[in-house]
């Protein structure tokens, strides 16, 4: 599914710029749950833009479902990223002025879903996350668990075969992020890619592979080829 | 899409309302184009309106001729006084130049005494025939007017006119009226006593008052672009005020004319002047005034005016783009991790666009109805409060006030949201 072959990526700064990755090449398969751990500051954020279509690298070549990432107009970016690719970011990212049902609506609103489509689905996914009753309420009205969860739901929105995870339990006590890796490990046991970035040494150990890097490079891609998360195995 | 527009214009409505001042000096620099615009458009409206007034009450195809008082001489001994315009000329002149709609002799004696009952007061006779009442002719007639018989046969009768109520004046305007109104007595007797039929001495000859004119109060006057004044209190048959020396045979008769058709105007000015030319050897001795061109200068005066007025509407429109661009761009900024968000869940540069061009249409369009509200206010209620005449506001002008609003939002917005639109998602998600 996602194939990356010797990947940079210099930000401009000083002379010679930073360089943030270097030379990553490696392949995830579909239906993976792959953990992205190291220091801050090695680079794992910057690949999880990259994959997610949402930054370019300085070279190499990056193929999502097939699709070379460099070779794709900014318009098939945006469909990539509304149809093929889910996020979850650390910070939530929900626009908090929106009820949880109106942005889960979101990314079915840009895929031109009617409206009474787009409202059930988003009830749908807001009961699967485990928010039923909680439609109406803004982001500010939400524990950090449930705003969490809210974004789980948007990002399923569209039923993306990606689910890119920056941190996502980087704001949250151990016993939301507890419920919110069990929702993550489902969606890998029903056969989602999922790549996350996380800095928690066990939920990288729960995952089915484990890419450590350190200073842009990758340090050990364990246990390649294992499909889905290990954590989630009852 | 449908879809989109609304849930864009939903953003752009909370976005209002949550920076409600900054959103209020922005409504506020589009409403006042808007209301210059629909005062600008109503001026032009009612200067074509006073065109055709102008053309239904006066006509268009105006001429005047008069005594030429502006004659030079060296030595007072070389003064030879010019000819005069009798009423046979005026008669000559209608049969050398055939077609003409009006052909209206006046000659006024500027103080004349009536009297009646005992009561003496000062009076502007004015001789005239049956053809003035052809043209300007905004009275309303009780009893009836001058015929051709009363011409012919020089009888003494007369039609008074009675002014309007006089319009509300502060204390000011009151005591400059008393002051100097000397016709203020000939008024208060016509109006306190009702002469029709009744016998009157004008210059200690008996008149038979056969009509009263009541003046048209200004409300009820037609709308006109240019008219020649006139004060004449007293109206009587040109003829019999010669006969009976209240005009003297030393007074030159002014004639009003309207060739009727504006197409052969030229031709009948001509026509006039060749008259004169022919009859008193010198067309100099007298002056021919176009007032058809006047009118037309005098409409040209009015519509300049309104286009100054539009182009300060412009300029307020352009001032409220800016001003729109200036918000619209702050919001940009203010929000740039929202479009950062916007993008990562998969909105195009597109989606991006029409949203801040959504909101600043909205603002435009709100700040156009607000000016529109307020355009309204200002041409009809205040205006009429202040005295002023009510601006004739035509349903279509608010509309298209409004419209040039949204486009003005529409086109100011463009660049900020190309901004938006151009943000790097990366980038954007990382700002705070």
């Amino acid at each position: 599914m996602i194939i990356c072959r010797d990947l940079h990526k210099t930000y401009e700064g000083g002379k010679t710029g930073w360089p943030a990755l270097r030379g990553l090449t490696f392949s995830i398969d579909r239906g993976e749950f792959v953990a992205v751990t190291g220091p801050s500051g090695c680079g794992k954020s910057t690949l999880l833009n990259i994959l997610g279509l949402l930054d370019e690298p300085s070279c190499g070549s990056y193929e999502l479902d097939g699709l070379d990432a460099a070779r794709m107009s900014d318009n098939e970016r945006s469909a990539a990223r509304l149809y093929r690719i889910g996020f979850v970011f650390q910070a939530f990212h929900l626009l908090n002025r929106l009820s949880a049902l109106e942005n889960v609506c979101l990314p079915l609103m840009y895929a031109g879903e009617g409206k009474e489509d787009m409202r059930r689905r988003a009830h749908d996914l807001l009961a699967r996350v485990g928010l039923k009753g909680k439609e109406r309420k803004t982001p500010l009205e939400l524990s950090g668990g449930e705003r969490q969860r809210v974004a789980i739901a948007r990002a399923l929105a569209n039923s993306p075969g990606l689910l890119l995870a920056d941190e996502p339990t980087g704001n949250l006590d151990s016993a939301s992020s507890r419920e919110i890796m069990d929702i993550l490990f489902a969606l890998g046991r029903e056969g989602m890619t999922v790549v996350m970035v996380t800095h928690d040494r066990e939920l990288a150990a729960r995952a089915g592979r484990n890419i450590r890097m350190r200073d842009g490079e990758i340090e050990s891609p364990s246990g390649h080829g294992r499909s889905g998360p290990r954590g989630g195995e009852k | 899409m449908t879809r989109a527009l609304y849930n864009a214009a939903r953003t752009g409505l909370s976005e209002i309302l949550a920076h409600k001042t900054r959103s209020t000096l922005s409504f506020l620099a589009i409403a006042a184009g808007s209301v210059v615009f629909i005062d600008a458009f109503s001026a032009i409206v009612a200067t074509y309106a006073r065109l055709e007034s102008q053309r239904q009450v006066s006509g268009m195809a105006r001429m005047k001729i008069s005594q030429n008082n502006s004659q030079t001489w060296s030595d007072p001994d070389d003064y030879i006084a010019p000819p005069v315009i009798t009423y046979d000329d005026v008669l000559r002149l209608r049969e050398r130049v055939p077609g003409l709609f009006m052909v209206s002799p006046e000659a006024d004696s500027w103080r004349n005494v009536m009297e009646y009952d005992g009561r003496r007061v000062v009076a502007r006779v004015a001789g005239v025939t049956p053809e003035w009442r052809k043209r300007d002719f905004v009275y309303d007639l009780k009893g009836r007017f001058l015929d051709w018989h009363d011409v012919d046969q020089k009888l003494r009768v007369c039609v008074l006119i009675r002014p309007a109520p006089p319009e509300p004046a502060n204390a000011f305007f009151k005591s400059m009226r008393k002051k100097y109104d000397f016709m203020s007595g000939y008024d208060m007797l016509v109006t306190h006593n009702d002469l029709l039929g009744r016998m009157v001495k004008i210059d200690d000859i008996n008149f038979t008052v056969i009509g009263v004119l009541d003046e048209l109060p200004p409300s009820r006057k037609p709308p006109r672009i240019w008219w020649s004044g006139s004060d004449y209190k007293v109206l009587a048959p040109v003829t019999t005020l010669m006969h009976y020396n209240i005009l003297r045979s030393h007074d030159s008769l002014d004639v009003a004319i309207d060739a009727g058709d504006e197409k052969g105007f030229d031709e009948t000015m001509r026509l006039v002047r060749n008259f004169l030319k022919v009859r008193y050897g010198d067309e100099d001795l007298f002056v021919v005034e176009n007032q058809m061109d006047a009118i037309k200068e005098s409409m040209a005066r009015n519509i300049s005016s309104s286009l100054v007025t539009i182009s300060l509407g412009m300029l307020a429109f352009i001032a409220g783009g800016i001003g729109i661009m200036n918000v619209t761009l702050a919001t940009v900024f203010a929000r740039t991790k929202e479009i950062g968000v916007r993008r990562a869940i998969g909105a195009s540069r597109g989606d991006i666009m029409l949203q801040f061009i959504v909101e600043a249409v909205m603002l435009g369009l709100i700040g156009g109805l607000l000016g529109s509200a307020l355009g309204w206010f200002w041409g009809v209620p205040a205006k009429v409060m202040l005295g002023m005449t009510a601006s004739p506001i035509k349903a279509w002008m608010p509309l298209v006030s409004v419209f040039i609003a949204a486009l003005t939002a529409f086109v100011f917005a463009i660049y900020p949201a190309w901004v938006a639109a151009g943000l790097r998602p990366a980038e954007a998600l990382r700002a705070e």
